[in-house]
């Protein structure tokens, strides 16, 4: 079940869900507007290999705003700290978004039961477009869970700003088995204070 | 309503969801996270008509174009008679710019298979087989599913659509 927006209010009032800033008027019908951060970051690979710690530089945007263009990809970040121990978010764009043809996120629309911090956005565009920090640019839907919650303690946890993806921890545990890539266990490191690097 | 890492496990035991092969560590807390499979469809236009070569993921990589679509497939049978699904990207490679479909994340009640992905990289991308590539989640029905039997559901190696696919030109 998806909560209405009274129900989003509601639930915020009593503290099971967190929104900061939080303005009643960014309340939808089913859902809650989230504005674009300050940040970005851009990768600087010619080849982007999940294998390995791929480069980026990171960035602060103004007033000015920020021009992509078309097939531009870059992370930016919600201005807002988002997050629940009680409700599944899930991001959308905002339709007017989507109509200028820019995903907010690349498939990866699932956030965590337990997570909190700020979003990273995905950013693509299929057309040229210029962004402002500020604008209302996606949308956060809450869900309610069947089960026994178990919270996410993950590497993203905590997140300021947009947050380069760490993948490459995947594969450092299994880096002696040539035939299974794949990560058999959490990543020792996985702490929400795991140390960053940004080159 | 969603189910949560701990439901998902418990109705995999129960026999209500099958996940094979199956690791307790790829559980998310509302997700399971799913494995690519080792090959992948390579678009070509062949007289006109859009086809996909099959071929063999080396074990050390295969580079995407970027803002091409391929054919992938989840190394997992995924599937429920009871849950709907929803196939969705994980966000450490949505970070990096890669979808795992084409606005397609629905996985009806009733399909048990491996996954078909439409890859597309939003920049030169290096994929692996067996990698940790996506996140499936489960949905409680509210009514009586019927039972799924549509033209994919018995395929488990990258399946091209079945529509008939006539490509204006490349």
């Amino acid at each position: 079940m998806i909560l209405t927006g009274t129900e989003i209010l509601r639930e915020h009032k009593r503290h099971k869900i967190k929104i900061d800033p939080f303005d009643p008027a960014r309340a939808t019908t089913n859902s809650y507007d989230l504005t674009l951060g300050h940040d970005f970051i851009r990768y600087r690979e010619a080849l982007i290999d999940p294998r390995k710690d791929n480069a980026y530089d990171k960035f602060a945007v103004g007033a000015e705003g920020l021009q992509l263009v078309q097939g531009d990809f870059v992370l930016g970040h919600s201005a807002e700290t988002i997050g629940s121990d009680h409700y599944v978010p899930l991001i959308h764009a905002k339709s007017g978004i989507a109509r200028l043809g820019l995903f907010v996120h690349v498939t990866a629309d699932i956030i965590d039961i337990g997570s909190h911090g700020h979003v990273t956005f995905q950013l693509h565009s299929t057309l040229p477009i210029r962004l402002y920090p500020g604008m209302a640019i996606a949308q956060v839907t809450f869900w309610k869970p069947k089960g026994k919650i178990v919270l996410y303690d993950g590497r993203y946890q905590g997140s300021r700003g947009p947050r380069a993806s760490e993948v490459h921890r995947d594969f450092v545990r299994s880096a002696s088995s040539e035939s299974d890539v794949s990560m058999t266990g959490r990543d020792p490191s996985d702490s929400p204070r795991a140390k960053r690097r940004s080159r | 309503m969603i189910l949560t890492g701990s439901e998902i496990a418990r109705k995999r035991e129960a026999g209500r969801i099958t996940i094979e092969p199956y690791s307790a560590s790829h559980l998310n807390p509302n997700s399971y996270d799913f494995r690519l499979g080792t090959q992948l469809g390579v678009p070509v236009f062949k007289n006109g008509f859009l086809e996909f070569d099959i071929v063999d993921l080396p074990v050390d990589g295969y580079a995407l174009r970027p803002r091409t679509m391929y054919l992938g497939h989840t190394l997992e049978k995924l599937g429920s008679d009871t849950y709907a699904m929803r196939l969705v990207g994980r966000s450490s490679l949505g970070r990096l710019g890669l979808f795992l479909q084409v606005s397609a994340d629905l996985g009806h009640t009733g399909a048990c298979h491996q996954w078909t992905l439409e890859i597309v990289a939003a920049l030169p991308f290096k994929i692996y087989p067996k990698m940790r590539i996506g996140q499936i989640s489960f949905w409680e029905n509210l009514g009586t599913p019927d039972a799924y039997e549509q033209r994919y559901s018995a395929f488990n190696a990258p399946t091209p659509s079945s529509l008939g696919t006539r490509a204006r030109d490349t």
